[in-house]
């Protein structure tokens, strides 16, 4: 019963989105993350290593496309219209100026805010012909809607195009999750706003699971899997704030240890959720003196590792309050133990 | 039914985010902010639909609206098809256009996220910079950040991201002047400075002075804790 209705709602929630080898699956255009630029850069560096050098692919940005906003529009400083213009803004300039057809966004919050205004025009004509006046005027661009997932108006996440492309790159992995027990977060902007957008829906995603599988992990599950990491915008952002987000992180921490205690990697695909599920657990260590140690890598960190690249230079493990090391022997990539875990990470 | 209500019925937000509410709780059970604060998304939407403007004023005022961490749980699992994390969107922008924002500890924050995310965007194209992720707000990111705050520029280098590039693509790159003006018509145009500057506006009513909202604010930077500032005279809420 439990897996034909597993079944059933991935079936209903599929998304489609083209991998490398087909036609429009090669050129991207592509909207940085400015939460990633912020607090994780190398996350998108090594994104972008292994979609140019390891899958051949064309990814164009301009100089001119600016962030979504929608820290600001979570954090109450513009309004509903202004995010629907600045995203045209940037869908225009990314198919005029770089002629791009396809777009994905490495933050889960822009891939939903680019969600929820492309819903509006299609549910409301008026503000479409609003943001196509609005846009004109303060701008001089044309209006223009992305068809990414299946010729419908959409957009997708830096994680769909992982997932399309996850056999390709299981292919050239040099090392294997083989005997490794791992699980998803997936982030609440990605799955919950709008289920039907999300590769497998918000109760059963498969957009991280299924690159973990390709790998070859043990898929685990917990009961506080699809809580919130408690990044929560104005939350994290003023530490003030910040108990509730050390407070969700525990409460999944705990969850997800008293279920599988050998569990010790988290793949995310939410920017806050990187950066949040790791540094709290350092809060609770000095707090609570309670450790759970474990690891909270990116589609794009794990998949770099996986496929040989430097855990430290390429993959931006150094600024992790949860030790890599561990993993890496778990599964048993090699780094240099000559130097001390302070030598690895500080080059300078 | 009175003014601010009808205020709040003509935003889209809550238009969208309101299907009439059967009260199941739904929304509240799987709320993390309500696990962790004094704070139900049930309570709210029963509050809106009421219609009441002196209930509505009252939650304006309140911490309450300012504690949703803006998941959206609550979309994914009502069965009306009700979005609460929405309505409180729709409801921090009444209580920021009417000043009431500045009544409440949490609700003063919005300083705070008009200086931050909103002055990036309109300086930067970005809502978050580099340097707002320091380790004396963010010392949970641990000794390997600050080693890594301290060398900002070799550090993104290293990690072949490197910063600033000018007349280029890339992470945290300097956004032609140009570009940042059509940004800036767009946030003048929809709204958006309006918005920013009743913030300012209600914080000096409130603190009393201009001076008063520059200290509360320094305040803020140095210790991280906008508790630190002590609210004057009758103005203690």
């Amino acid at each position: 019963m439990k897996l034909a209705g597993k079944v059933k709602a991935w079936e209903k929630h599929q998304k489609a989105v083209p991998s490398v080898d087909e036609p429009n699956g090669k050129v991207w255009g592509c909207f940085r993350s400015c939460f990633l630029q912020s607090a994780a850069p190398y996350t998108e560096g090594i994104a972008y290593k292994i979609l140019k050098n390891d899958l051949g692919m064309d990814l164009r940005e301009a100089p001119g496309h600016t962030s979504c906003g929608a820290i600001g529009y979570h954090g109450d400083v513009s309004n509903l219209e202004t995010q629907m213009v600045v995203a045209a803004r940037n869908f225009s300039v990314a198919h005029y100026e770089l002629g791009v057809n396809n777009l994905f966004s490495f933050c889960v919050t822009s891939f939903a805010n680019y969600t929820e205004v492309i819903k509006l025009w299609e549910e409301e004509p008026e503000l479409k012909e609003y943001t196509e006046k609005m846009l004109k005027e303060t701008t001089g661009r044309e209006f223009w809607i992305p068809r990414v997932s299946g010729g419908r108006p959409s957009v997708v996440h830096a994680s769909d195009v992982f997932f399309a492309n996850r056999h390709f790159l299981a292919a050239k992995a040099k090392y294997s999750l083989k005997g490794v027990k791992a699980t998803d977060h997936v982030g609440c902007h990605y799955a919950k706003i709008f289920p039907e957008e999300s590769m497998g829906g918000a109760e059963f995603p498969q957009v991280l699971v299924g690159i973990l599988e390709a790998f070859g992990a043990e898929v685990v599950d917990y009961p506080e899997r699809r809580h919130c990491c408690g990044m929560g915008f104005r939350q994290c952002a003023f530490p003030e704030n910040r108990d509730y987000t050390a407070g969700s992180v525990y409460k999944k921490l705990q969850s997800l240890k008293e279920a599988h205690p050998d569990c010790k990697l988290i793949l995310t695909n939410c920017p806050g959720c990187t950066v949040f599920l790791d540094a709290e657990q350092g809060t609770i260590k000095e707090v609570l003196e309670e450790e759970f140690n474990v690891s909270i890598l990116d589609y794009a960190q794990l998949t770099g590792l996986l496929l040989g690249y430097d855990p430290f230079k390429d993959c931006g493990l150094n600024a992790k309050a949860v030790a890599i090391e561990p993993l890496l022997d778990q599964i048993g990539i090699p780094y240099d133990k000559s130097k001390t875990a302070e030598q690895r990470r500080r080059p300078f | 039914m009175g003014k601010l209500f009808d205020e709040l019925k003509k935003d889209i937000l809550y238009q969208h985010g309101m299907n009439a509410c059967l009260n199941c709780g739904v929304c509240t059970a799987v709320c993390p902010a309500a696990e962790f604060n004094d704070y139900s998304p049930r309570e709210v939407m029963n509050t809106v639909q009421s219609e009441c403007d002196e209930d509505i004023k009252e939650l304006l005022k309140s911490d309450k609206i300012w504690y949703c961490g803006q998941c959206f749980s609550c979309k994914t699992r009502c069965p009306r098809g009700n979005s609460a994390a929405s309505v409180i969107l729709a409801l921090r922008r009444l209580s920021i256009r009417h000043g009431y924002f500045a009544e409440s500890e949490k609700g003063r924050q919005q300083l705070f996220a008009k200086r931050v995310f909103g002055q990036n965007m309109l300086d930067r194209g970005y809502t978050l910079l580099a340097k707002n992720i320091s380790p004396a707000h963010f010392p949970e990111l641990g000794e390997n950040w600050e080693y890594y705050y301290e060398h900002m520029e070799e550090m993104r280098q290293w990690w072949d991201v490197p910063m600033d590039l000018e007349n280029s693509p890339g992470s945290h790159r300097q956004i032609p002047e140009q570009d940042l003006d059509e940004i800036r018509a767009i946030y003048q145009k929809t709204g958006a400075i309006a918005l920013m500057e009743a913030v300012e506006k209600a914080m000096e009513k409130k603190l009393g002075s201009k001076a008063e909202v520059e200290k509360y604010w320094q305040t803020w930077l140095e210790t991280g804790d906008s508790r630190n500032y002590e609210l004057k005279g009758e103005n203690k809420s």
